[in-house]
């Protein structure tokens, strides 16, 4: 019950009525509940999920299962990712489904969770140059990881360089080389095991990450694998502004 | 020329007239192994044995059973069967190697638990519908987007490659690969996303990147001008079941899904009064060059798709006489049930026929394949559209055989209520804009039937009808024995000439997956997979009939003659 509790007290709801809420939660409910495969519009019948209309919830059982979601099904955890204002709505309007005339909105509303900077222009671009699918495997996303988006193929990006230059110039000590079969290849090594040895193979994007035997392969210092050849779809511009989100992202 | 020297040329012209006829008639058959998600790369799913045939099957009895344990989603996944060791994945991508004529367990692998993606996208859906093994490998997608390749002989994971990231793109893997030479072919969903459909294809022994060919053409390539301004980035077109391979024409032939947003058209169709090619390559069969990933050719089934009928399903390859002339055909159901037959080497349109009884979104397909008479959903209205975006036929495959020249199809008669909204697209969430509730058609007692149809004259030769949905797919073999199962736990054989029901078997739990068959020491099997779904068009077909009880579970079930040596 904690987390639905946090959740109702931090929802903002500006001064309305429970019909204004209740109404929003239906439009809510019919962009995200009865969407795709899932609820039927209204809750009425049942779509590739179970109908919700008269089933006889409570508004905690069903406050607690769109915060929570329900373990091994499809139901996901709207708590992580719907804003609190659409959480109290919702729930409230599948309240309604079920009966509940007048479901209980929070009595006092707390203060707005403190919003995140907004980006500036450029960083904005940088974001979704970050993670451009336009770009295939030729984006910063294929083996970087930053706010949730992007493989973490590479760890946590440490320090981000002061310009393009300094980005295509990076020096990778990480990444060294590897030997198979008599073809030398740069790699991300992972892990060494008595059995295995498990390291991404860089030859070509999306990196593989490769497990063998420990005597099938020879491992060295150094490779001839350079950053500025992964970044190479980006231009000079789109790099300063992709360095622009990192540092916003990053403070 | 004497007449026994006549009479011997004659006989070894005829002797090779029938080489080459039973080639044609096998290249698509299996026979001891079941080496490919639709049983060879020409997806016939009909097996060449008959030990169990129309005279036995009513003898057959369980000879094992195995429970995956793997109980979140039903079993759904075609096996492998190679050199009587058995293949089996769940869906959350624990694999299994079995002894096939025995059952007992030879190794276990557990993909760690994936990332799933956005909450209501289908990337947040368990499901796997199959693996492929070659090379010494068992490969198969998860739900985060891996390709993974697992050792044959150990179950020890050899490589994995991310094939995209879940959190971005609102797609997931729940296809068999599709094995092409040194390559393997791999699919995706997504295409009720806000996403860009693709296929993609990797190196069978380290996993590196061969080829990746977008469904949807970006700027300056052809085709690209069939989108509206940047609509071809999210327009959908997800490719995600399995293809079919012809080694001969060296062409991969796979079935692309709709356009998205898919009951919306304003924001991605740029000429509206065309009806021929509109966001190219949705709802089409296309044919690659195996080794590069290259368009040679394309038809579109449903331009400006505004129904969710994709063309995403099995392509079957044969050679057949087709007015006179052997052809080498491809035949391909899309999801409204209007079914296609195609020149395999040119995409030629050669004639189609429809396998639902009720449907009101077109009223007729002209002799050139244009669908004329649209019925199209309109925005700020309700209307009732059949087939329902579940489709005709589900995912769950056709069979296809050479004996009877038979397509076997499981035919849903279902309807839907859409209502279609104008939102906008956000990169990876849902991008379907409508909700659509499915209803039953009025005046039936049957909601489903089993059919045989010629391909090339477009007849149906029998159907059997069944009260509730068919989603299970479908086995022929060299026995005559059609084989499928039923959402209330039937497995159950027709006669494949007649549709005479044969045989059944309760095996506790709902159909909604696949069966095979193989052989070990002579032995010839018969393995189905069990579990009723309770997502997506399972769980939508169960609400249609809230009656019912259909049963979820995830076990093989593997029948064999009590008398047939061991």
């Amino acid at each position: 019950m904690t987390l639905v509790v946090l959740l109702l007290a931090a929802a903002v709801l500006p001064a309305q009525t429970v019909q204004d809420v209740v109404r929003h939660g239906e439009d809510v409910f019919a962009k995200t509940c009865a969407s795709g495969y899932c609820h039927a519009a209204k809750g009425a019948v049942a779509g590739g999920a179970p109908r919700l209309a008269a089933r006889g919830f409570s508004q905690e059982y069903i406050a607690n299962t769109v915060a929570r979601g329900i373990a091994g099904t499809a139901m996901p955890a709207f708590g992580e990712n719907l804003p609190p204002a659409d959480m109290v709505a919702v729930i409230a309007y599948v309240a309604t489904l079920n009966g509940i005339d007048r479901p209980s909105l929070p009595a006092r509303l707390g203060a707005p969770a403190p919003a995140a900077a907004p980006l500036s222009p450029e960083a904005t671009r940088g974001r979704e140059l970050f993670s451009d699918a336009t770009r295939g495997f030729g984006r910063c996303s294929t083996c970087h990881e930053v706010n949730g988006i992007g493989i973490p193929v590479s760890t946590a990006i440490a320090k981000i360089p002061a310009d393009p230059a300094a980005l295509k110039a990076l020096t990778t000590p990480g990444v060294s080389s590897a030997t198979i079969d008599g073809e030398t290849m740069p790699i991300l090594m992972i892990a060494r095991r008595a059995q295995s040895v498990s390291f991404y193979d860089l030859t070509s994007v999306s990196p593989v990450l490769r497990t063998v035997a420990p005597a099938s392969v020879q491992t060295r210092d150094g490779s001839n694998w350079r950053h500025a050849s992964a970044i190479a779809s980006y231009s000079e511009t789109d790099l300063a502004a992709i360095l622009a989100y990192l540092r916003a992202v990053t403070r | 020329m004497s007449l026994a020297i006549y009479d011997r040329q004659m006989r070894i012209a005829l002797l090779l007239i029938m080489a080459a006829f039973c080639q044609a008639q096998d290249a698509g058959a299996t026979h001891a192994d079941w080496l490919h998600y639709g049983g060879t790369p020409f997806s016939w799913r009909y097996s060449a044995l008959d030990q169990i045939n129309t005279a036995n099957v009513q003898n057959l009895v369980p000879a094992w059973i195995f429970q995956t344990g793997d109980y979140v989603e039903n079993l759904q996944a075609t096996p492998i069967v190679v050199g009587g060791v058995m293949y089996l994945i769940t869906p959350r991508a624990q694999v299994f190697a079995l002894d096939a004529a025995a059952g007992k367990m030879i190794w276990h692998y557990r993909w760690p638990a994936p990332r799933l993606g956005a909450p209501g996208t289908i990337a947040d859906f368990n499901g796997n519908r199959g693996l492929a093994v070659s090379a010494g490998k068992v490969i198969f997608g998860t739900a985060d987007n891996y390709l993974v390749a697992l050792d044959q002989k150990t179950g020890q994971e050899a490589w994995r490659v991310s094939v995209d990231d879940t959190k971005q793109c609102g797609c997931s893997i729940t296809a068999a690969p599709l094995v092409v030479k040194d390559k393997v072919v791999v699919g995706g969903n997504g295409g009720d996303a806000a996403h860009r459909g693709y296929l993609t294809a990797f190196n069978i022994n380290n996993g590196r990147l061969a080829w990746r060919w977008y469904v949807i053409p970006g700027p300056g390539e052809k085709g690209n001008e069939t989108w509206k301004g940047d609509s071809w980035k999210f327009g959908g077109g997800a490719p995600w079941l399995t293809g079919s391979f012809d080694p001969d024409l060296n062409l991969i032939y796979w079935g692309t899904g709709n356009a998205a947003s898919d009951f919306f058209d304003a924001d991605r169709v740029p000429d509206k009064t065309k009806n021929r090619d509109i966001n190219l390559y949705t709802a089409s069969v296309v044919a690659l060059d195996a080794d590069t990933g290259k368009l040679r050719w394309h038809y579109q089934e449903v331009p400006d798709d505004l129904w969710d009928f994709d063309s995403a399903y099995e392509v079957l390859l044969m050679d057949r006489q087709v007015r006179g002339r052997m052809r080498k055909i491809l035949v391909h159901m899309n999801k409204s049930g209007l079914t296609f037959v195609l020149d395999r080497t040119t995409g030629e349109y050669l004639g189609s026929f429809n396998v639902a009884e009720v449907f009101n979104w077109i009223a007729g397909v002209t002799e050139n394949g244009t669908l004329v008479g649209r019925n199209e959903p309109q925005l700020g209205k309700t209307g009732l559209f059949c087939p329902s975006a579940a489709g005709a036929k589900s995912w769950n495959s056709t069979s296809y055989s050479p004996r009877t020249g038979f397509l076997y199809a499981p035919v849903n008669e279902i309807c839907e209520n859409v209502t279609s909204n104008d939102d906008k697209p956000k990169e990876g969430r849902t991008y379907m804009n409508g909700a659509f509730p499915m209803v039953l058609p009025p005046n039936r007692n049957t909601y489903s039937h089993v059919d045989a149809w010629d391909p090339v004259t477009g007849k149906r030769a029998w159907s059997y009808p069944y009260r509730f949905v068919l989603l299970s797919s479908m086995l022929s073999t060299a026995g005559d024995v059609v084989f499928t199962g039923d959402p209330e736990g039937n497995f159950f054989a027709l006669n494949a000439r007649t549709g005479t029901r044969l045989w059944s078997f309760q095996t506790g739990a709902g159909h909604r997956g696949a069966a095979v068959s193989y052989s070990v020491n002579v032995r010839q099997y018969i393995a189905t997979t069990t579990g009723w779904q309770q997502t997506v068009v399972g769980g939508g077909a169960l609400g249609l009939f809230p009656q019912e009880n259909w049963r979820q579970g995830s076990t093989l079930v593997v029948f064999a003659l009590p008398g047939a040596s061991k």
